[in-house]
């Protein structure tokens, strides 16, 4: 689990159950820099904070029903910036139709969690996010590094 | 080209779905077992267990439904530490807003299943409603089914209304 433990994450979601779940299944695999927002407003300004002091997310959860701004809405505004390429989005969601799943995929999501989601498979979750993260890092180190 | 949707009537398949998306979201998300019991059916109005209800409209073509979670307080609240640790005073507020979590993942789960065998159903926003011993008023006194579920001797309750199409 050590490898994880060096991660940042955001959990956006305007229910407290779902932050307050994902944050112990993250404090589980050693994930302690976590924080988290109530809506799309509140993540957009997380997100960009953290980076411009160089500090980004590696991960962000984004519900995809939150007041203000969706979770949609707020992966859409950060795909079309390239500076955010290398930060993970999961969509969470209560619904698992093809269609969403299509919808998130387009938008540019790195995974799709249908809640309910048992801790077990969050963490599953957890560490193929961890190897897009790697891949998109070895990628960015070759064509820069 | 999209073809009609399968018609939806409440029957014991559907009661199946509901049961496995209730145990679904409450040992995945508190780590607890319920059992459900049988179904019931009748018409018109009905009292349900709970004194917290979820609350979502359905719609597929000329029908129209409402799907309600009614559970008590009390088994919400003894729920809760399991997620949000023994040391937190739990509110009300929280409560509402886990009734309303769970509302959202049980029909979530619930319209997917029905949707993969052709029902084309659509789901409204969820809402809370709170207060001990509430009644469901039926204006169009339809047919309705209510799931029972037993959670540590407390009862809890699915309960599904449809008027027009196929109901």
């Amino acid at each position: 689990m050590s490898q994880l433990s060096n991660l940042k994450v955001l959990i956006a979601d305007d229910h407290f159950l779902i932050r307050q779940f994902v944050r112990n299944t993250l404090q589980e695999a050693q994930i302690n820099n976590v924080q988290t927002a109530a809506d799309g407003n509140e993540a957009i300004d997380l997100v960009q904070k953290a980076h411009e002091v160089g500090q980004p997310f590696d991960i962000v959860f984004l519900d995809w029903n939150m007041p203000t701004v969706s979770g949609l809405e707020v992966l859409s505004y950060f795909r079309a910036k390239s500076d955010y390429a290398s930060t993970a989005f999961v969509m969470l969601t209560a619904e698992s139709e093809q269609q969403n799943i299509m919808k998130a995929i387009k938008a540019g999501a790195t995974s799709y969690i249908v809640k309910p989601v048992s801790p077990a498979d969050l963490g599953k979750k957890l560490f193929e996010i961890n190897e897009w993260l790697k891949r998109k890092r070895m990628a960015a180190g070759g064509m820069f590094g | 080209m999209s073809s009609s949707p399968l018609p939806l009537t409440l029957n014991d398949t559907m009661a199946k779905g509901i049961s496995l998306a209730v145990t679904r979201a409450l040992r995945d998300t508190f780590g607890v077992d319920v059992t459900a019991d049988a179904p019931e059916y009748g018409e018109g109005m009905v009292s349900l267990a709970g004194d917290v209800s979820g609350i979502i409209a359905m719609v597929q073509q000329q029908l129209e439904g409402t799907l309600m979670l009614s559970i008590s307080f009390e088994v919400v609240r003894d729920l809760l530490p399991q997620v949000v640790g023994k040391s937190v005073t739990i509110t009300p507020e929280m409560v509402g807003d886990t009734v309303g979590e769970l509302t959202n993942m049980i029909f979530g789960q619930v319209k997917s299943e029905l949707n993969q065998r052709g029902h084309q159903i659509k789901l409204g926003i969820p809402c809370v409603v709170t207060g001990k011993g509430h009644f469901v008023s039926q204006f169009h006194r339809g047919r309705y089914m209510i799931v029972p579920f037993r959670l540590d001797g407390h009862l809890f309750q699915v309960y599904v209304a449809l008027h027009g199409g196929g109901a």
